[in-house]
């Protein structure tokens, strides 16, 4: 079997990059006495997956990873066990056991829920972000120069926002998140702030939770 | 911190490198609530977070300070340059990982003493942290700036910045003198009072208590307390039974990857080889074992606790430890299941290896190495470096049948009476190694040969027989590098060196005086720091402040000494005596060798110490 894992990264430990994450929850995993899966070879290690890394900086809320099992666990033993192992700024929210040829929780994401919540001192520049929004969604095209790995090319990010709305006091934006079309959030923060005319307030992001193809949410397909 | 400078900081990571360094939060580390009856202590390691967290005297304190009730142990490290410009222009105070605490607010400070060339770091951390750089400087209300480590051991040059120095094994005294402190802040005892009970704390240096003069010639005169409370010698604290000692049961675990990313249990502490070249060796007499029993233990909770894959059995000649087959052995059965790999560093190639090595290469199979320091058996005797040619390659030959296929070698240049022929003999060794891997038929060995010479130069130490000697000058040491870069064109081998002008700096710090402080100081406001990384090393700025201070490096690093100098380090009697180190001096000049003490008592000093020598 297969546990697909609930969890969320706190924003104490946004500065924790994607490997590292990795590294800290083989090392969970091992503190946990969970029955995880080897790797083989000559220095084998935890195998587990993360359906989407996550940016240095942002936060997320119901991040996923998933995690083969040599035994069958139970998932009130697998929270009980990762609550206790895992550092303070990870917190468990939810287990799901799953066969082991369940489609993996990677090749299923295809967009993610984002929020952009305003700063103190800022609230003039978030304030003129949310009144520009339907000026921004007007648009047919909003280009940007993307950069990649291999240099910077000409991009639209429009098609890639599935949603973007006003929702207690934060902008909330659903975001294309999969092999053929990505958005980034910020970018949709530059890309906003062109439209409204200011310079890019300060905001803080977090990821709010991944999507599956219906815009369900990944754990409940 | 309050909330402003808070958000600054937060924002602040958000442009910085490795941000993850600055934020704490791992397992296991220790969170206390800051509150009235609980003495607040910094230990502050003067380098990256990198360094720091691999350092295991500092897991040792932590633990030691935060299992008392009425204690907290912070860390706080030296942030990197990016951070450090940050910080400044954002006005952010250096701050305590775990609680974000500023420096300043700390009822005391230490700093452990790691490497000369981290010194002026420590000035760095403690302008940063609020604290004045100069102890004279200090308000009654500053906290009490410690240091301890192996470079307390001569502690002059930081005579200034430093209230009292905690000499020998830090555990045994470090509790002891944070509660002095703490007593004397509650009955409103005067700072300088304070460092008063702390002078009467055996194994505590409190410099301003102190004065020094000296000769015409520059050297030391004499050296008295000016202070009832002080007195002469300083002895330096020793833990006496490693199994009854404090060790770590749980050690932070970093999110991000460090220099020694693995758990570290301390097998044996102390040395008694007698290498002539090695500091530590005389240090951290006599020698200690921990059993293999506690061992197994402590291991087993590390394990639980930090969930670490790598274990590493530390000491300063592993090799030695009197049960290392049965502890390898017993490590391996218990561990492989967790698949816990074990390494072994810093072995002497002249111990009984092979069933360990056998042991080892059933788990994992990382690089060899060994340390001949020489290059001839005439040079390895002058240093009293009990290692043979034969038993190099016949460990060599071994290792290499074992699947080995990398091995590191570690070599000094510039030792006493070195000539281009020892030099030569380094290559010489380095071929022969080669040709043992060779000689192994093709189908028996692992694949990919490495060899890794590296050569350190010569640095000359407190408490060793070389600390009469001179170190080669810079210009002689770039000829040796030359002729050494030029012999070592061997295929399959890396060569590294050391650089020059960095040694020759540590060469005067660590037999440095008073007036070495007045150096430190002024590279300080020329904005020197982070000198032992390379890129960020600046000569001239260092050559200016030695000009400004009126001081003349090679004073310190080139000159050789008399007999009966009066050295500024003869404050601590540190066990070994200053004749058993002549005695050794002199027969490193005619190339005798010295056997190890456990064979027969050579007087060095340590039976003085009631209870810590087994003979």
């Amino acid at each position: 079997m297969k546990m697909l894992f609930v969890f969320e990264k706190s924003r104490a430990l946004r500065f924790i990059g994607h490997l590292d994450l990795q590294r800290t929850m083989q090392r969970a995993l091992r503190r946990s006495g969970l029955p995880a899966s080897y790797s083989q070879g000559f220095n084998p290690h935890i195998i587990l997956s993360f359906a989407a890394p996550l940016s240095v900086g942002i936060p997320g809320e119901r991040e996923i990873a998933e995690i083969p099992l040599a035994l069958p666990v139970s998932p009130a033993d697998f929270m009980h066990r990762m609550e206790k192992a895992l550092p303070k700024g990870l917190v468990a929210v939810e287990a799901i056991p799953l066969p082991d040829d369940a489609p993996a929780a990677m090749a299923r994401v295809f967009a993610a829920q984002y929020a952009f919540s305003k700063r103190e001192g800022e609230e003039g520049g978030f304030d003129a972000l949310v009144a520009a929004l339907p000026a921004f969604l007007a648009r047919e095209s909003i280009p940007y120069i993307r950069k990649t790995k291999s240099g910077e090319r000409p991009d639209d990010l429009r098609p890639g926002i599935f949603n973007l709305l006003v929702k207690n006091g934060e902008l909330v934006a659903t975001l294309a998140l999969n092999q053929q079309l990505t958005a980034k959030p910020d970018q949709l923060l530059i890309s906003l702030a062109q439209t409204a005319g200011i310079p890019v307030p300060g905001c803080d992001i977090r990821r709010l939770q991944l999507l599956d193809d219906h815009f369900a949410p990944l754990e409940k397909p | 911190m309050n909330q402003q400078t808070n958000q600054r900081l937060e924002a602040l990571l958000e442009r910085v490198q490795k941000p993850a360094r600055y934020v704490g939060g791992e397992m296991n580390a220790v969170v206390k609530e800051w509150q009235a009856g609980v003495i607040p202590f910094a230990f502050c390691f003067p380098d990256s977070y990198e360094v720091a967290m691999s350092h295991l005297g500092m897991k040792i304190i932590y633990d030691v300070v935060n299992r008392q009730p009425d204690m907290l142990c912070e860390r706080v490290m030296m942030p990197w340059v990016d951070m450090l410009a940050g910080m400044k222009a954002e006005n952010i105070p250096l701050f305590s990982l775990e609680n974000r605490k500023p420096l300043s607010s700390f009822a005391a400070v230490g700093f452990t003493l790691q490497y000369e060339m981290s010194y002026t770091n420590i000035l760095h951390m403690l302008d940063m942290g609020g604290i004045a750089v100069k102890n004279e400087e200090r308000d009654e209300g500053a906290p009490i700036v410690l240091a301890g480590g192996p470079c307390a051991c001569n502690p002059e040059p930081l005579h200034p910045f430093i209230d009292a120095f905690l000499m020998g094994d830090g555990e045994e005294s470090v509790v002891e003198v944070l509660r002095a402190i703490a007593k004397g802040r509650e009955k409103g005892l005067s700072r300088v009072d304070i460092l008063r009970e702390l002078a009467a704390i055996p194994g505590t240096y409190v410099p301003r208590f102190y004065e020094a003069s000296y000769h015409e010639d520059g050297t030391l005169k004499d050296f008295q307390p000016t202070d009832k409370a002080a007195s002469l010698p300083i002895i330096k604290r020793v833990v006496l039974d490693l199994d009854e000692a404090a060790y770590p049961e749980d050690i932070p675990v970093p999110f991000t990857e460090i220099v020694h990313d693995r758990i570290v249990l301390e097998v044996m502490r102390g040395c008694t080889r007698g290498c002539r070249f090695c500091q530590a060796g005389m240090l951290y007499r006599p020698v200690r074992e921990r059993s293999a029993e506690r061992l197994f233990k402590l291991a087993q909770k590390l394990v639980d606790a930090t969930g670490y894959e790598e274990m590493s059995l530390s000491s300063l000649s592993t090799g030695d430890y009197t049960q290392l087959n049965e502890l390898v052995r017993g490590l391996n059965e218990r561990f492989a299941d967790q698949r816990v790999s074990l390494s072994l560093p810093s072995l002497r190639i002249d111990g009984h290896l092979q069933e360990a090595l056998t042991d080892t290469a059933k788990v994992k199979k990382s690089g060899l190495t060994f340390a001949p320091e020489a290059g001839t058996q005439r040079l390895r005797d002058v240093i009293n470096k009990g290692v043979t040619e034969e038993d190099l390659l016949r460990t060599a030959t071994e290792a290499f049948s074992q699947g080995y296929s990398q091995i590191k070698l570690y070599f000094m240049m510039g030792l006493p009476t070195e000539t281009d022929e020892d030099l030569l003999g380094i290559a010489d060794l380095a071929r022969k190694v080669a040709g043992c891997y060779y000689a192994i038929p093709k189908g028996q060995r692992a694949r990919g040969l490495k060899i890794v010479v590296s050569c350190a130069v010569f640095v000359p130490k407190p408490f060793t027989p070389f600390q009469w000697a001179a170190q080669d000058t810079m210009e002689e040491v770039r000829r040796k590098q030359k002729l050494l870069r030029e012999a070592l064109n061997i295929k399959n081998l890396t060569f590294n060196w050391h650089d020059s002008e960095l040694s020759f700096l540590e060469a005067c710090f660590a037999r440095g005086d008073r007036r070495m402080a007045d150096v430190l100081y002024e590279a300080y406001l020329r904005g020197c720091m982070l000198d032992g990384w390379t890129e960020h090393f600046k000569l001239d700025a260092w050559l200016a402040a030695f000009e400004a201070a009126g001081v003349d490096p090679a004073f310190y690093a080139n000159r050789l000494r008399g007999k009966d100098e009066l050295f500024p380090w003869e404050l601590l009697d540190i066990g070994v005596t200053k004749a058993f180190l002549w005695r050794e001096n002199e027969r490193a000049h005619e190339a005798q060798t010295t056997p190890d003490c456990r064979e027969y008592c050579l007087g060095c000093g340590l039976t003085r110490f009631e209870g810590a020598c087994a003979k």
